[in-house]
């Protein structure tokens, strides 16, 4: 069932373009990387700044960063369907792929318990920079999770 | 060539080369050490540029640790990494691109570092960067995208 899904997924236009145009896969594993930079960087310096990094750059404005960082996820998700499209039913059943995706799902629950914990807060922590120690524990995990689909992706390859 | 033979057959290149975990271990140091370098003085180019005035601009200097340990990180993985197969990543023209790249990025760090950091903080009202400082800022970025587009695609071209 799953298997079908992932043949027809194959035979699309959109995979037999990347198969046809010898440029377009490196361009989306590019992007990829690009996108890569983006997010995980940009979470990165806002969860290292949450745990006490750099602490002459205000929170608030480091927390700002977030844009990119969704510019980041949205490109990521994008090349990512791309390459995925493409090599479905090799990719499908990489244990390294679903690893990667379930820790995506991970950081996602822990990025949103993130933004929960500052609403609920109202942000009087973000603005007197006193993170309390539920929000540093979602940071840690948040590098963690992250770093763990970087990892994850990048093993793909080899299993 | 004799030394880049020499290199491959080393143990530590036959290492990366061969074992099971080699590569790929040290493929991953050298992406999350892209996210470190690339993020952090991506970050502190953009402020420069103007982005993000909120972030007062001599604090970025605290990003700098960031940046080098992810400079330090891909300087030796990527060095594991070429030890592997030196006379192939010699030999590609996608390979030797990127390192003039990160060799212009870096002086561009140099440069950036020097009259943002030094000369901006000796004075005692600091100046908004001048549009050379920008120009520099500006060329950094492209330097470093390009580094990581030119590494993505060594494996794709000659």
């Amino acid at each position: 069932m799953t298997m079908e899904f992932f043949v027809w997924l194959e035979s699309t236009a959109i995979a037999n373009a990347i198969r046809t145009i010898p440029w377009l896969y490196p361009a989306f594993e590019t992007g990829h990387y690009i996108g890569l930079s983006l997010l995980v960087g940009g979470i990165m310096l806002i969860d290292l700044r949450v745990l006490g990094f750099a602490r002459s750059l205000p929170l608030k404005g480091m927390i700002g960063l977030l844009p990119f960082v969704w510019a980041g996820f949205v490109i990521n998700v994008l090349t990512g369907s791309m390459l995925f499209i493409y090599g479905a039913t090799g990719f499908g059943p990489n244990g390294a792929f679903q690893l990667k995706m379930l820790f995506l799902v991970l950081a996602g629950l822990n990025a949103l318990a993130f933004d929960l914990a500052v609403r609920r807060s109202g942000g009087e922590w973000v603005a007197a920079d006193r993170p309390p120690a539920l929000v540093k524990g979602f940071a840690t995990l948040s590098l963690g999770f992250w770093l763990c689909v970087v990892t994850t992706g990048r093993w793909m390859a080899y299993l | 060539m004799a030394f880049l033979e020499w290199l491959q057959g080393t143990w530590v290149g036959v290492m990366v080369a061969e074992s099971l975990w080699g590569y790929p271990l040290f493929e991953t140091i050298h992406t999350i050490g892209m996210a470190m370098l690339v993020g952090s003085l991506g970050l502190i180019n953009l402020r420069v540029l103007g982005y993000k005035p909120d972030l007062p601009l001599l604090g970025t200097r605290q990003l700098l640790p960031l940046a080098w340990l992810g400079f330090t990180l891909n300087a030796i993985s990527g060095s594991l990494l070429f030890s592997s197969d030196a006379v192939y990543f010699f030999n590609s023209w996608t390979f030797r691109i990127k390192m003039v790249l990160i060799v212009l990025g870096g002086i561009n760090a140099a440069l950036l570092g020097q009259r943002v950091f030094r000369d901006a903080a000796a004075s005692t009202v600091p100046a908004p960067p001048s549009v050379g400082t920008k120009w520099i800022a500006a060329t950094s970025l492209a330097f470093w995208l390009a580094a990581v587009c030119a590494g993505r695609l060594i494996a794709y071209t000659p």
